[in-house]
């Protein structure tokens, strides 16, 4: 745990401290790599900045909208194919091949069909959030170990029981980390999607400042992006060790 | 010269206020092509001596020698080893395995060749030679690893607990086979056990330790001749010298 | 045998072509979202040279990534794993910096490589770097300490240790790592010739979706698919060769 924490504490350092003394050394052009300080100052401008705030806004509904949706559908269909294995076993190789597959790939046919709008991002985060969440989905029904429902039906367990005292508690942390993961590849989904083509959000404006060698923008926004991940990663992270302490605490009580 | 030659060894873990004593003031001398086992209760620190004399691990005071040298590290070419697990590596064959020792040494092949082909011939598993540890007994693997600890013609091998992990019947077979091989190399062994009978069948000697902190409490010659057969177990002078060890280690607690 | 079933597939495949090409040409779906068999044949046969030059370019530029990531993944990995602090500080940090959507980069990557070949290889590789470092060091603090110790027992020297003991028995982890790693080197330099590219299979898409050739777009789509499909094949064909005797050595116990 001291470990993690120094780690982090000397990665910050050395990338800040590396990142100036990169920019001062007049081998790099300022240009190319402007002084933390800059970036910083550019930065405080956009948080006070409505119209980049709205972009943001819009980035972030995007990526709100696609993962509510996807995820109790995902985890539904997970928990419907771990229990109805025969279904399993027909849309195994279908899920299989789609996961080979990139599916950032289809990113043209998502804007031939919906357009650039708000619609074709959220459709084009739903997919890259549902598979993930489902497969995890589906691994968190199949981990909950047999003999213990099988127990619990013998002690005349309703069925109301089984599902929240032991399905419940045991598919938790996969369903979690799955959740988790669904978080990353939608926002990871979403913002390309603006990259590549879209009219407002972060993703767009990120792509327009690095065709346009706007640097200190484009620095200013991925800064924000990465430390914005970072803390919504952190956070579900917080919560799936939460989560495991309580259920160990619910176990020994 | 003795070949092992321990003096006051001391082995404490943990700095502080209360370190943990494994080892108190260790003493004793083995003789050239003896057979001579340590015997004492869990925990009383004979892996611990044997990691010592192996240069795995320094005493905290007090001093080994083997053949009057001082130990400061592993002795490849002088002394042996065969671990409690055979820690064979899984993707060689039995007689790559035995050669490994050889092959890093540099040995040049003909010769590797010829020697691992004849130990693998001493401990009975000739045919066995191409196959995998996955597809041998858990018996077959620790004879393997006899071999491989026979392998630079050490003088000396130390054994810790090698046969605790068979069942009992593997177990006695192998200690048999053991005293067969060990006429046929005149190496000298020092055996680690907590087994009583095992030490007392195996050894020309047996030194008693007692509970942690273990230090030696007596010294038993056992006079039966050799080669010995499995039935002195059974004897009565054989139970005579069981149950005084037996007393030796309960009086010390 | 095979031949039966590879009729019925290839029969199968027709009938499924077929029925596509009659559900576009009836007008259900529009041309523009869905184009027919018939489309990418004709977009296949009038610029096919092209195509090919593309994918040419685009496989140099994988190939460049997965040499990149892999061995500054794997070495990388085995230096970190090998001491338990430098592993606890650093592999929490990597993790973190993962759960970034590393796509925010490129446009960096874009202003500073500009947007040839240079910038994808250098997106691809630190996609791919990730899932294999971390997977390396994880394969490498796994390795249990009596391989260690019977590493320093027979003599073998640092490096010996490394390669001959550490590396094989890391193997296993590695490819997992190698998989997760490969895959997202080939979607990264995918999406990235997607978003700015002068060649490659994934500009042509971008480029057939703006003049809406979707026969074009669709066989683009398809060359992709191909890469990705074939990459991971030969992935699992590693994989498998790998882990077969951890995977029997594992039934065993």
């Amino acid at each position: 745990m001291r470990a993690a924490i120094a780690g982090y504490l000397i990665f910050v350092v050395v990338l800040l401290g590396g990142w100036e003394l990169a920019a001062r050394l007049s081998a790099v052009d300022p240009d190319l790599l402007p002084p933390p300080a800059e970036v910083g100052a550019v930065l405080w401008q956009f948080l006070h900045d409505p119209r980049f705030l709205g972009d943001l806004a819009l980035t972030a509904n995007e990526v709100a909208a696609a993962f509510v949706i996807a995820a109790p559908l995902a985890v539904s269909t997970g928990f419907l194919l771990g229990e109805r294995l025969h279904l399993a076993e027909t849309f195994n190789p279908l899920v299989h091949f789609i996961l080979a597959v990139p599916q950032s790939i289809f990113l043209p046919i998502f804007i031939l069909a919906f357009g650039i709008g708000f619609l074709e991002k959220v459709l084009f985060g739903i997919t890259h959030a549902y598979f993930v969440i489902l497969i995890n989905s589906f691994a968190a029904v199949r981990s909950i170990p047999r003999p213990l429902v099988t127990a619990a039906r013998v002690f005349g367990a309703t069925r109301a029981q089984i599902y929240t005292r032991i399905y419940l508690p045991a598919m938790l942390p996969l369903i979690l980390t799955g959740l988790r993961l669904g978080m990353i590849f939608c926002i990871i989904g979403v913002l390309l999607a603006e990259m590549y083509a879209s009219r407002r959000g972060i993703g767009q404006l990120i792509f327009d400042w690095g065709e346009g060698q706007q640097i200190p923008e484009l620095l200013a926004g991925i800064v924000l992006i990465s430390v914005l991940t970072i803390a919504v990663n952190e956070l579900m992270r917080l919560a799936e060790l939460r989560l495991a302490q309580f259920r160990a605490a619910a176990a020994a009580g | 010269m003795p070949i092992i030659e321990v003096s006051r060894l001391v082995k404490e873990f943990g700095a502080g206020r209360a370190p943990l004593r494994a080892l108190d003031e260790v003493s004793f001398a083995v003789d050239k092509g003896r057979f001579v086992t340590l015997v004492g209760p869990s925990g009383c620190g004979k892996s611990t001596l044997l990691q010592i004399l192996a240069g795995l691990t320094a005493p905290t005071r007090g001093e080994a020698r083997i053949e009057g040298e001082r130990v400061c590290g592993p002795m490849p070419g002088k002394v042996g080893m065969v671990f409690q697990d055979p820690t064979l590596l899984p993707w060689k064959t039995a007689f790559a395995n035995v050669e490994f020792p050889l092959d890093l040494r540099g040995d040049d092949r003909p010769a590797r060749r010829k020697r691992c082909a004849a130990l693998l011939e001493l401990v009975g598993l000739a045919e066995f030679a191409d196959h995998y540890p996955h597809e041998l007994s858990g018996g077959m693997r620790q004879r393997v690893a006899i071999a491989r600890g026979l392998a630079q013609d050490p003088k000396l091998i130390l054994m810790d607990e090698p046969f605790a992990a068979l069942d009992e019947q593997t177990r006695t077979r192998m200690g048999h086979d053991l005293l067969d091989i060990w006429a046929a190399t005149g190496k000298t062994v020092f055996f680690i056990t907590h087994s009583l009978s095992e030490a007392i069948y195996l050894s020309d000697a047996v030194l008693v330790m007692s509970p942690r902190p273990g230090r030696i409490i007596d010294t038993i010659a056992i006079d039966f001749p050799r080669p010995r057969e499995l039935d002195i177990i059974g004897s009565a002078a054989f139970g005579a010298i069981r149950n005084r060890i037996w007393h030796l280690i309960s009086e010390a607690r | 045998m095979r031949r039966r079933a590879l009729v019925k597939s290839l029969t199968v495949a027709a009938a499924i072509a077929a029925a596509w090409e009659a559900v576009v040409r009836s007008g259900l779906v529009s041309r523009i979202i869905l184009a027919a068999p018939s489309d990418i044949v004709q977009a296949a046969a009038s610029d096919g040279g092209v195509f090919l030059r593309a994918f040419a370019t685009t496989l140099a530029e994988i190939g460049a990534a997965i040499v990149i990531a892999w061995t500054l993944g794997i070495v990388t990995g085995l230096i970190v794993g090998s001491s338990r602090r430098l592993a606890a500080a650093t592999a929490p940090v990597l993790s973190s910096i993962f759960a970034v959507p590393l796509i925010v980069l490129y446009p960096l990557l874009m202003a500073w490589l500009g947007i040839g070949s240079l910038s994808k290889v250098a997106f691809g590789a630190f996609s791919g770097f990730f899932p294999i470092v971390l997977n390396t060091i994880d394969g490498v603090r796994a390795i249990e300490p009596r391989y260690l110790a019977l590493a320093r027992s027979i003599g073998a020297t640092r490096l010996q240790t490394h390669a001959r003991i550490v590396f094989p028995l890391a193997l296993p982890a590695m490819v997992s790592g190698l998989r997760v790693g490969t895959g997202l080197v080939v979607i990264g330099v995918l999406v990235t010739e997607m978003l700015a590219s002068l060649g490659g299979v994934g500009f042509l898409i971008s480029y057939h979706r703006t003049l809406f050739d979707t026969g074009h777009v669709y066989f683009g789509m398809l060359l992709a698919l191909l890469l990705a499909v074939a990459v991971n094949i030969g992935l699992t064909r590693l994989d498998r060769r790998i882990g077969r005797w951890q995977r029997r050595e594992q039934a065993q116990e």
